[in-house]
């Protein structure tokens, strides 16, 4: 029934299929583009398609001291790192719980913890400022990495869930009859199983955090800057040379993470993990 | 049978950093909203805030603004991705590359790409250079207004950008799951490209695109950023007007901003009720 | 793979760490003496191996510089203090942080040491109790300023008091590029003539911009002939007399401005972006000197020159106040004492790092130090302060201003 020769594994498409297929990939590299540009330019006025001089100010000052940018960078990503360690921490298990089990009331916590995917985080955020306020968890980089667990968690719990689904704990039983303690079960039944898994969750979670502006702006009140509230800043200040340079340095590090694991992201990973939503 | 203490204990951190943090905010925004903050010192409750906002027409402006633009960017994103998905399960010559730029997109953060539109689409970027180029216009002026427009086409052109790579990912992972067996025995039984699509596999990915358009939905409906950056002043997106609102120097504008965030909210737990409607109706196959 | 998960379990010490310190260490030693009643040379020394967490408007790089580099490194030789600037977008925002944390009841312990401000802001900190106040005669370099200048001792019409310390002189400039625009309108009457020559070339940032709401207040003060009958507390009779006026002259300009007036740039940087792209060709800025800076910085084209307006232009002093819960205050005087230093003063004055007017009164300086200030080159894009000054137009009381933004708000912009 299937096989080769059926519509689907003709090899090469149509032209329609392929004009869209050209477009698509233009459409996709396209807003990137003059943001790299603009990172060398040093003038370049209208109606000039190319910059009418170019100049590494903008990096120079990029690398600075005094600009902030390295220091943010650096910010950024512990906030990212820790946001994906708790939740690892926390949405495994809860991952696990999801997966694994059927119980009455599950839809219910279904909804509970995905409920932050749809709610958006400037409805949350303005709510809570002042009990982190009050608990000193405002302007400080704890609290910022808390509050990403918001949208983060949820992800990690979706992924978790699917890695669960079709996780068979029978040889955790075989690893416990043959006299393995719980953490050795853990660490070499279970862990190695769900490590892909996981590793895309964290990868998921890493960006959602990556990516947060109102949640940092609120509770990091101005003493935490991360790179996407420096980029904001410059985007709206005019100054398209530095908001180049930055905005490749904020983009950079996701699209090398893709570059390391590409042989172990496919497109089938990716979209599987995905695949419970 | 699975231990229920053990089911509870599994899911307790996860659901406390859910009620703790997310209900909190909600409950504390709500509680605010009607000025009741013992906290703070403030108790008497009132409508005030509500009363002033549903009675403010910026208000219904931007709402008008934001459903229009969540609406528009999730159509669009969702005809786009079926398209692009349809097209990149099958194999061809580069398809590596293609689905490693979608995953690359995925990477990118809304910011950015924001940033890019803005360089391209502006009265004064890219594609207006390029117009000029082709003495299709004389000034900047006179290319159409894409930022900071009424339209908010820029807005659109961007949540488009970045939707499309997420809701196709999701489309091509569902379409996997299922057998191709459907779609040959539909064709073998005689139904043409457009019915097999039609019949056998739009209602096998339904509920992945439904799911991924209410995130898409919800998502553009509360985004700060990009509006920010991107939409014109009045009226104002509807998250935008929070924020304002919130950090009005003015004490009295701070329950109106957690009004606001309480009706995005609102706007958003219909959509999770329309989504679960929805997906226990399609997904039980 | 393994890379990346060795990666991850190396940094949860690292964020472990972080996480535990940056929670403990917000929370500093409240000051237990009165501040007030300490001697300089104690103060300096308290304020050894403290942080300033000094928010200031981050929009214009060469500041940032200015202030990262020189003030910091001066502090950081000369004093042992850790300059820690916080760029925002407006200095509300700062307000607003300081406000947040009364209404909380963090009373010590506060995010922010230092402001840059003026105008409406300082009220709202000065009238909300949130502005520490009273110690400014201690400072050696107040014998600078000069307190009988009445521009210096009233923050739009609100007397200082001892709450703030002057930084900065300001005064309103249009800018053009001399190449495209060679005969620019230099009076209100002559834009409202020009727009309607010259569609889509000219516009101002909403009124919720500092420098938005300041165009808007020339056109206020064109149509009430004069600031005069505006000076001093708020008259609704004048306002409500005066201010149809102004709304008709700006709704009649509406149709010739950028996007028919549709919509305006949120901020005076939007503004700025629009000039520099040509798509609008009037540019201007409570601080002229910024004119300049982006020129070198290949910002403006070198063809960019400025001017004040015949009838005169707005021109106010800016400051820097400390909150009232500042954990860091002997560090934030000692860095407000350098700021009106001479030297400090002289670096910002010098076109290519700011080319900002002092706040200092120069006469005040020994006769050397004057001579310096009068030995700078001028960037020829900057109109000169001297020339800016001899037609000084006055701040008006916060609570005019208010009510002018709101009514452009309403009768202009909806």
């Amino acid at each position: 029934m299937s096989g080769q020769g059926t519509f689907e594994n003709r090899k090469g498409l149509s032209g329609i299929a392929w004009l869209s297929l050209a477009l698509l990939i233009t459409w996709l590299i396209l807003p990137l583009l003059p943001l790299a540009l603009w990172s060398v330019s040093r003038s370049w006025y209208f109606p000039d398609i190319l910059p009418s001089d170019y100049g590494l100010q903008a990096w120079t000052y990029v690398f600075s001291d005094t600009a902030g940018v390295l220091k943010a960078l650096l910010q950024t990503t512990i906030i990212a790192l820790g946001t994906t360690v708790l939740a690892a921490l926390i949405g495994v298990p809860a991952g696990r719980a999801l997966g694994l089990y059927q119980f009455k009331g599950k839809a219910f916590f279904e909804i509970l913890i995905l409920a932050p995917i749809i709610v958006p985080g400037i409805a949350v955020v303005l709510g809570i400022h002042v009990v982190f306020l009050k608990t000193g968890l405002a302007n400080n980089l704890a609290g910022v990495m808390i509050v990403h667990l918001i949208p983060a968690l949820p992800y990690m719990v979706l992924v978790m869930a699917g890695v669960f689904a079709n996780y068979n704990p029978l040889a955790e039983g075989q690893a416990r009859s043959l006299g393995a303690n719980p953490a050795q079960v853990f660490w070499y039944v279970t862990l190695p199983a769900i490590l892909p898994g996981l590793l895309m969750g964290c990868f998921f979670t890493f960006l959602v955090s990556w990516s947060q502006y109102i949640l940092t702006l609120v509770i990091g009140g101005g003493r935490v800057v991360t790179l996407p509230l420096l980029l904001f800043n410059f985007a709206s200040a005019g100054r398209n040379d530095i908001t180049g340079a930055i905005g490749i340095l904020y983009v950079l590090p996701g699209i090398i993470v893709l570059l390391l694991a590409a042989r172990h992201l496919s497109g089938r990973t990716a979209a599987g993990s995905l695949r419970q939503i | 049978m699975p231990d229920r203490w053990r089911i509870a204990l599994l899911l307790a951190p996860a659901v406390l950093v859910i009620a703790g943090l997310f209900m909190g905010g909600l409950v504390l925004g709500f509680a605010r909203s009607l000025n009741y903050m013992p906290l703070i010192g403030l108790n008497d409750v009132n409508l005030e805030a509500y009363v002033a906002i549903l009675s403010s027409s910026g208000f219904y402006r931007s709402l008008l603004l934001s459903t229009y633009i969540s609406f528009i960017s999730t159509a669009i994103s969702c005809v786009l991705a079926v398209g692009a998905a349809l097209i990149l399960r099958r194999t061809f010559i580069g398809k590596p590359i293609v689905n490693f730029l979608f995953q690359v997109n995925l990477t990118v953060p809304h910011l950015v790409g924001a940033i890019g539109i803005l360089y391209l689409f502006s009265q004064s970027g890219f594609f207006a250079r390029l117009a000029y180029e082709f003495d299709l216009i004389a000034r900047p002026a006179d290319f159409p207004a894409m930022v900071f427009d009424p339209l908010a086409i820029g807005i659109i052109l961007q949540y488009v950008w970045k939707e499309v790579p997420f809701i196709g990912i999701i489309l091509l992972a569902n379409m996997q799951t299922f057998s191709k067996d459907y779609e040959a025995a539909a064709r073998s039984l005689g139904a043409g490209r457009w019915q097999s699509f039609r019949f056998v596999l739009l209602p096998l990915i339904l509920p992945g695109l439904l799911s991924a358009s209410m995130i898409v939905f919800a998502f553009t409906f509360g985004a700060y950023e990009i509006p920010a950056l991107l939409g014109q002043n009045f009226p104002s997106a509807l998250p935008v007007l929070a924020y304002d609102k919130f950090t009005d120097v003015d004490l009295a504008a701070r329950p109106e901003a957690m009004a606001l965030a309480m009706i995005i909210t609102a706007a958003s737990a219909l959509m999770v009720y329309g989504y679960v409607r929805l997906a226990r109706r399609h997904v039980r196959s | 793979m393994m890379r990346l998960l060795k990666l991850a379990r190396k940094h949860t010490a690292e964020i472990a760490v972080a996480g535990l310190l940056s929670v403990t260490l917000p929370i500093a030693p409240a000051q237990a003496e009165d501040i007030s009643a300490k001697s300089w040379d104690d103060i300096v020394v308290e304020a050894r191996g403290g942080t300033v967490n000094w928010f200031m408007w981050g929009g214009a790089d060469n500041i940032n510089q200015y202030v990262s580099s020189w003030i910091g490194d001066e502090l950081a030789v000369r004093y042992d203090i850790t300059l820690n600037r916080v760029g925002i977008n407006d200095t509300a925002e700062a307000v607003n942080i300081v406000l947040g944390e009364k209404q909380a009841g963090v009373d010590t312990g506060g995010a922010v040491d230092m402001i840059w401000i003026n105008g409406g802001n300082f009220r709202t900190m000065k009238q909300g109790g949130l502005v520490f106040c009273g110690y400014v005669d201690k400072l050696p370099n107040n014998v600078l300023i000069n307190w009988k200048d009445q521009s210096i001792a009233n923050d739009f019409g609100l007397a200082v008091d001892g709450c703030e310390v002057p930084w900065n002189r300001a005064q309103f400039a249009f800018a053009y590029d001399e190449s495209r625009t060679p005969n620019p309108p230099k009076s209100i009457a002559a834009l409202i003539d020009w727009v309607k020559t010259n569609p889509g070339e000219f516009t101002y940032p909403a009124a919720t911009d500092f420098n938005g709401s300041v165009f808007i207040r020339h056109v206020f003060y064109h149509a009430a002939g004069g600031p005069d009958q505006l000076l001093g507390d708020f008259d609704k009779t004048v306002f409500n007399a005066v201010a149809p006026k102004a709304w008709k002259i700006l709704n009649d300009m509406k149709p010739h401005l950028w996007r028919e007036g549709s919509t305006y740039p949120t901020s005076i940087t939007n503004l700025q972006q629009l000039f520099s792209n040509q798509e609008v060709a009037l540019y201007f800025n409570y601080d002229p000197a910024i004119f300049g800076i982006n020129v070198e910085k290949g910002v403006f084209p070198t063809s960019t020159r400025s001017y004040g307006l015949e009838d005169g232009t707005i021109g106010n002093t800016n400051y820097v106040a400390i909150p009232y819960n500042s954990p860091n205050k002997a560090a934030a005087m000692v860095t407000a004492n350098l700021l009106a230093s001479f030297k400090a003063q002289y670096e910002k004055a010098k076109p290519d790092v700011w080319g900002a007017a002092p706040a200092i009164d120069v006469a005040k300086l020994p006769a050397g130090q004057q001579g310096q200030f009068e030995a700078l080159p001028r960037n020829i894009s900057v109109v000169s302060p001297q020339e800016l000054a001899k037609k000084a137009l006055p701040e008006l009381h916060p609570d005019w201003i208010k009510a002018i933004e709101k009514g452009w708000q309403e009768n202009v912009a909806e």
